[in-house]
C-alpha cells in the first residue's frame, strides 16, 4: 500500500515538473507543435496548397542576414478582399487599421553570440526546407532543427570542400 | 570670413587656433593639414604660437610658448620684419604705418620671443610662399580678439597670402549667426521683465553663457519658457514647458555655411516612436497657428523648406520640374555653384594693447575648450566622457595643467588637488604637470560641471568658467576667456582622476617611432642607428615582392632556430622555437592543407604616424561599431577600461622652443605569431586562415591569460555584466540600448574581447563581393576607425593584394613594427612620423 502511494506520489511530481518543465518553454504539451500566435496563420495552406514561394512574403532572405517577416502591406494586398470576412482575418485588418505591428511570437531564436546570414545560405543554393523542415506541410510552424551548433557544424563540414560553395569553418564567422 | 586653403600652404604659424580640435571646421582643416604633410619637397612646417600646447600645438615643429595675450604683437612684429627686409609679395606702403612700433625687440619685450627668433620666423614665413597665419582658440579670445585676428590678417597680406591661402571665394556664411551681444541685449530685456515668452532651441545658455552675464536670473523672471531641445540639459530643467524636437540624424533641413554651396541635410532614420518627438518646424507652425498668426504659413515644415527652396529651383532646376529638382538634390546632398571671390582691401588694423589679466593671482588663467566634450555639449555621452583627452589622457573629470616647476614651487605633487581662485570664484581640481605649458599659466578644460543633463554629465568635475570676472573684447563684445590671473594653492583634500595612461615617456621601448625628413628625401632606406628598426630595415633595401612578417603562416616559413648538430627534440617538447606544422585551434588543421593554405585574404593595417593626428576619433568610432562599453572613472581608475583601440601619446620632447609630441594609435596587432593564442586553454583565441586572431565569445571561459600574455595590452576584460539588462552595470541602459549595433555580440561577464578588425564589415564586403562574382576590391572594406579618420592615417586591406593601398603602405621605406624583436608579426604596420627641421631660416 504504501509502495503504491509512493509510486502515485512519485508519478504526479514527475508529470507536474515536466509539464511546467515544458510550459517555460513556450511549448504547448498537448495540441499542435510551435508557439500559439496570435493570428491563426497556417503555412500548410499558404506554401502548401496554395503554393505561394517562401519569398514571396520572406522577402529579405535573398538579399540580407535576416529573413523579413513580410510587411502587413503584403498580407493586406490579397486579403483586402480573399477572405475578409474570416475571424482571423478580421483579427489582421484590425492591426492593419490601428497601424499596430502583429506579435508574432519568435519560433527561431539564436544566442546573441551567434550570427547567422541568410542571404549566404539561400544564395550557396541551400533551400529553406533544409534548414526549416517542411514548413509547406506545417498548420502551425514549430522549430523544425536543434539549432546546435553541432549541427550547424555537421552540414558544414560535409560541404567543406565544395566546388562552388564551400562553407566555411572558420568559428568568427558566426561567433562575432 | 576667409576660407582657409590648409592643403596649398607651405609652412603654417598658428597663433593659438586649433584647428584640429574646435577651430571652425576642424575635420576639413585636418584633411588640408594632413596634405600639406605628405608633400615631400622640404616644405610644410608648422610652427604653433600659444602659451599652453594644445593637441593641435602637438603637431607642431616648433612651439613659441608665447606670453598669455601678446599673440598679436609677435604676428605683428613679423610683418614688420617682412616688410622692411622686402620678403613679401604684398602691398607695402599702408601696411607698414600700422606695423612701425613693433621692432623685434618691442616684440621681444612685449612677447617673451627672442628678437632673433621673431626674425627668423618672419623669414621663414615668408619664404614659404604661400604660407598661412592662423588665429583662434585661446588668442582670440581675450580683451583684444579682433586686434589678435586683424594683426594675423595683417601677417598674411603683408606676406602676400590673401587670394593663395586665405580665400574669399567659399567664404563662410556667418550672416546669420547672434553674437554675444544679442544675448546680452536678451539678458537685459528678460531682467527687465519685457520678455514674455522664450523658446530655446539646440542650445544652453543656462550653463554655456558665464555666469557673470546672468543668464539663468535673468531667464526665471520670464513667466512662459518653452524648451524645444531633446535632452534635459540645464537650460530645458528651468523651462516651463518642453516640446522635445527630433536628433538631428532625424531631422530634414538645410543649411548654407559657405557661399554658393546649398546643402539639403536628409534624415539618416525615421524618428524613432517611442520618444514623442516632433521636427522643430512643424512644433513652431503648430504653435504660430495655435496662436492665431500662421495662416499664412504652410501646413508642414518639409511644405515649408520645399517653399523655401523654390527660388533656388529657379536657378538650378534646368527646366526640370520642381519635384524632380527637389528628389536629385536630396541625393546629392545640395546643389553649388561657382563663385568669384570677393575683392578685400585693408582698410585698417585696431590699435593693439597687451590685454591686462585681472586678479591678485599669479598664474594666467586659460580656459579651452576640448574636442571631446567643446562647451559641455559633449558631456552627456559617455562615448565621449570616456574618451581619453589626447593632452591628459584623463576621461570623466576636470583637471588643471600646470607646470612641473610652477608644481614644485607650490608644493603640488601630482595627483594632488589644487584650489584655483579668481575674483569671481574658486574650484579645486586634481593637477596635471604638464611640461607643454607657460611656467606662469594654469590651463583648465571647460566642458564639466553640470548640473543637469543627464545622468553622465550630472556632478562630473567643475565648470571652469565660473572662475570668469566680466570681460569682453572690445571690438566684437565676445566673451573674453583669457581675462583673469589665478591664484592657486594646494588643496586640502585629494581628488583622484581617472587616467587611462599616466607614463608619456616610452623611454627606450621605441613603440613611436620618427625619421628625419632629410633622410627621406635623400632617398636613404632608413638613418642609422634607429635601434629596433634595424632589424625590421633589413629587408628594406629589396622590399617588394617578398612577404611581410605577418603573411606567413604559421609555421611555413618560420626558419628554424640553429641547432647543434647533435641536438635530439625531446619527445615532450614544446618550444616557440619548433615551427608550428598545424594552425593551432580546435581543429589542429596542417597548415598547408585546407582553408589555411588556400586562404585568400591577409587582412592587415598601415597607420601612418605623420598623418595621425592624435584627434581619438577613431576610437569613438570603434566603440559606436562594436558596442564597446563605458565602465565609469571608477573602474579606469583600476586600468579596466574597455576600449579597443587607443591613441597612445608619448612626449619625446616638450618644451624649449620643441614639440615632439607622438600619437599611436594601439589596436589588436593581429599578429602573426600571436602571443595570445598560445596560451587559452579553451581556443577561444585562434589563428583564423585569414591571419585574425579571432576571439568566440561563448567559448571564452575567462582565464585572462591571453590578456597577460598580449605584450601590447589590447584586450578588454568584461570584469562585470554590461550586456544584462537586469544589473546595475549595464552599459546601455534606455535609449543607449538603440545604439547598439546588432551586427556585433554584446558580450557579456566574464569575457575577453579585443579588436576583430571590424570582422562583421570584413564578412559582409566578401559576402557582396561573392554576390556580384567578383573579388573583393580594395577599399571596399573599411574598419571603422579606418572609416572615421579625417586624415586617413589608418588604411585597412588586404597584403594578399599587391596592388591594394596597405600592401603598398606597408613596404614602404617608412614602415616598421611595434614591439618587433618580439617577433610577433603584427599584421598591423606603423610608418614613422617625419621628424622636420626647425631651425633653418
Amino acid at each position: 500500500m504504501k509502495r503504491a502511494l509512493a509510486l502515485v506520489i512519485c508519478a504526479v511530481t514527475l508529470a507536474t515538473a515536466s509539464v511546467a518543465f515544458t510550459q517555460s518553454f513556450g511549448v504547448q504539451l498537448f495540441g499542435p507543435k510551435g508557439p500559439r500566435q496570435p493570428i491563426n496563420f497556417s503555412h500548410q495552406l499558404h506554401a502548401g496548397k496554395l503554393g505561394m514561394r517562401c519569398v514571396y512574403c520572406h522577402s529579405a532572405a535573398e538579399k540580407s542576414p535576416i529573413a523579413n517577416l513580410p510587411a502587413m502591406s503584403t498580407c493586406m494586398g490579397c486579403h483586402k478582399i480573399a477572405k475578409a470576412d474570416m475571424p482571423e482575418i478580421v483579427k489582421l485588418t484590425g492591426y492593419f487599421e490601428r497601424n499596430e505591428q502583429v506579435p508574432w511570437v519568435e519560433v527561431y531564436v539564436l544566442p546573441s553570440h551567434v550570427k547567422f546570414n541568410h542571404k549566404r545560405h539561400v544564395k550557396a543554393g541551400i533551400q529553406c526546407q533544409d534548414c526549416h523542415g517542411p514548413v509547406q506541410t506545417m498548420p502551425v510552424v514549430y522549430q523544425y532543427p536543434s539549432l546546435k551548433m553541432g549541427w550547424c557544424v555537421s552540414c558544414h563540414r560535409q560541404r567543406l570542400n565544395d566546388a562552388q560553395h564551400p562553407a566555411t569553418m572558420d568559428c568568427i564567422a558566426c561567433h562575432h | 570670413m576667409p576660407h582657409y586653403d590648409f592643403a596649398r600652404a607651405r609652412c603654417v604659424v598658428s597663433f593659438g587656433a586649433d584647428f584640429l580640435e574646435t577651430w571652425i571646421a576642424p575635420v576639413a582643416y585636418a584633411r588640408g593639414f594632413a596634405a600639406m604633410r605628405a608633400r615631400r619637397d622640404g616644405s610644410g612646417q608648422f610652427i604653433v604660437v600659444e602659451p599652453r600646447l594644445s593637441l593641435t600645438g602637438a603637431n607642431a615643429d616648433e612651439w613659441i610658448a608665447i606670453r598669455p595675450g601678446a599673440e598679436a604683437a609677435l604676428a605683428l612684429g613679423m610683418a614688420r620684419v617682412i616688410l622692411t627686409e622686402g620678403l613679401g609679395s604684398g602691398e607695402r606702403g599702408a601696411l607698414m604705418e600700422a606695423v612701425s612700433a613693433w621692432t623685434p625687440e618691442a616684440v621681444q619685450q612685449a612677447t617673451d620671443v627672442p628678437a632673433d627668433a621673431v626674425r627668423r620666423l618672419a623669414r621663414r614665413f615668408a619664404a614659404a610662399k604661400p604660407g598661412l597665419a592662423v588665429a583662434g582658440g585661446i588668442a582670440a579670445q581675450s580683451e583684444q580678439s579682433v586686434a589678435v585676428i586683424s594683426a594675423v590678417n595683417l601677417l598674411n597680406a603683408a606676406a602676400g597670402n590673401i587670394g593663395e591661402t586665405v580665400r574669399f571665394d567659399r567664404t563662410y556664411d556667418v550672416e546669420g549667426v547672434g553674437s554675444f551681444g544679442d544675448v546680452q541685449r536678451l539678458i537685459a530685456d528678460m531682467a527687465a521683465g519685457k520678455v514674455q515668452a522664450l523658446v530655446v532651441r539646440d542650445a544652453n545658455p543656462a550653463y554655456a553663457v558665464p555666469a557673470w552675464a546672468g543668464f539663468a536670473a535673468a531667464m526665471d523672471k520670464v513667466p512662459f519658457k518653452i524648451s524645444l531641445s531633446s535632452v534635459l540639459d540645464e537650460t530645458a530643467d528651468r523651462c516651463d514647458l518642453i516640446l522635445p524636437a527630433t536628433h538631428p540624424l532625424e531631422s530634414l533641413g538645410d543649411s548654407r555655411g559657405v557661399r554658393g554651396v546649398y546643402g539639403i541635410v536628409q534624415p539618416a532614420m525615421k524618428p524613432l516612436p517611442m520618444f514623442q518627438t516632433r521636427a522643430t518646424g512643424d512644433t513652431l507652425i503648430a504653435i504660430a497657428k495655435a496662436a492665431g498668426f500662421g495662416a499664412k504659413l504652410p501646413a508642414t515644415w518639409i511644405e515649408y523648406l520645399k517653399a523655401q527652396w523654390k527660388p533656388l529651383h529657379q536657378r538650378f532646376g534646368a527646366g526640370r520640374d520642381f519635384d524632380t529638382f527637389w528628389n536629385e538634390t536630396l541625393q546629392k546632398g545640395g546643389v553649388w555653384e561657382d563663385v568669384a571671390a570677393t575683392p578685400v582691401r585693408w582698410t585698417g588694423t585696431p590699435a593693439f594693447v597687451t590685454p591686462e589679466l585681472k586678479g591678485a593671482g599669479d598664474l594666467a588663467l586659460i580656459l579651452y575648450p576640448t574636442s571631446q566634450l567643446h562647451d559641455g555639449r559633449g558631456a552627456n555621452k559617455p562615448w565621449l566622457q570616456e574618451l581619453p583627452d589626447p593632452t591628459t589622457k584623463a576621461v570623466w573629470g576636470s583637471w588643471a595643467e600646470i607646470h612641473p616647476d610652477t608644481a614644485k614651487r607650490l608644493g603640488v605633487a601630482e595627483g594632488d588637488a589644487v584650489r584655483i581662485e579668481t575674483e569671481a570664484g574658486a574650484i579645486e581640481v586634481p593637477a596635471y604637470l604638464y611640461g607643454g605649458i607657460r611656467p606662469d599659466a594654469v590651463a583648465v578644460p571647460l566642458g564639466q560641471g553640470h548640473t543637469a543633463y543627464g545622468r553622465s554629465a550630472k556632478g562630473r568635475g567643475v565648470n571652469a568658467a565660473t572662475l570668469l570676472p566680466p570681460a569682453q573684447d572690445g571690438a566684437s563684445g565676445a566673451v573674453a576667456y583669457l581675462c583673469a590671473k589665478a591664484k592657486v594653492t594646494k588643496a586640502a583634500r585629494a581628488i583622484d582622476l581617472a587616467m587611462t595612461q599616466r607614463e608619456k615617456n616610452q623611454f627606450d621601448r621605441e613603440i613611436a617611432q620618427s625619421v628625419p625628413l632629410a633622410s627621406l628625401l635623400a632617398g636613404a632606406a632608413v638613418a642609422a642607428g634607429a635601434g629596433a628598426a634595424a632589424t625590421a630595415a633589413a629587408g628594406e633595401a629589396h622590399a617588394g615582392p617578398e612577404p611581410l612578417p605577418s603573411q606567413t603562416r604559421p609555421g611555413h616559413y618560420t626558419s628554424p632556430l640553429a641547432m647543434p648538430p647533435d641536438y635530439k627534440k625531446p619527445a615532450h617538447a614544446v618550444s616557440a622555437y619548433e615551427p608550428e606544422l598545424r594552425a593551432r585551434g580546435p581543429r589542429n588543421v596542417p597548415v598547408d592543407q585546407g582553408s589555411y593554405a588556400h586562404a585568400q585574404h591577409r587582412w592587415a593595417m598601415a597607420i601612418d604616424l605623420d598623418r595621425c593626428t592624435g584627434c581619438s576619433a577613431c576610437v569613438v568610432a570603434c566603440s559606436a561599431e562594436n558596442n564597446v562599453p563605458s565602465v565609469g572613472p571608477e573602474m579606469v581608475k583600476r586600468g579596466r577600461e574597455m576600449l579597443w583601440i587607443r591613441v597612445e601619446r608619448f612626449e619625446q620632447a616638450v618644451g624649449g622652443g620643441k614639440s615632439d609630441v607622438r600619437f599611436v594609435p594601439m589596436m589588436c596587432q593581429q599578429c602573426g605569431d600571436a602571443p595570445c593564442e598560445t596560451v587559452c586553454p579553451v581556443y577561444a583565441t585562434y589563428h583564423n586562415p585569414e591571419g585574425l586572431n579571432a576571439q568566440v565569445y561563448n567559448r571564452c571561459v575567462g582565464t585572462r591569460y591571453c590578456s597577460n600574455n598580449c605584450p601590447y595590452k589590447v584586450r578588454a576584460f568584461n570584469f562585470f555584466d554590461y550586456a544584462a539588462p537586469e544589473k546595475p552595470t549595464f552599459a546601455f541602459p534606455e535609449p543607449l540600448n538603440w545604439q547598439l549595433n546588432p551586427d556585433v555580440t554584446v558580450r557579456s561577464k566574464g569575457v575577453m574581447e579585443k579588436c576583430t578588425f571590424c570582422i562583421q564589415r570584413i564578412l559582409e564586403g566578401k559576402g557582396n563581393a561573392k554576390d556580384e562574382a567578383r573579388a573583393v576590391r580594395d577599399g571596399e572594406i573599411q574598419s571603422a576607425c579606418a572609416q572615421s579618420c579625417p586624415t586617413q592615417a589608418i588604411v585597412f586591406g588586404d597584403l594578399l593584394d599587391p596592388e591594394s593601398r596597405v600592401a603598398k603602405l606597408s613596404h614602404g621605406e617608412r614602415r616598421y613594427w611595434v614591439l618587433n624583436e618580439l617577433n610577433t608579426k603584427p599584421g598591423v604596420t606603423y610608418l614613422k612620423r617625419v621628424e622636420r627641421e626647425t631651425t633653418t631660416a
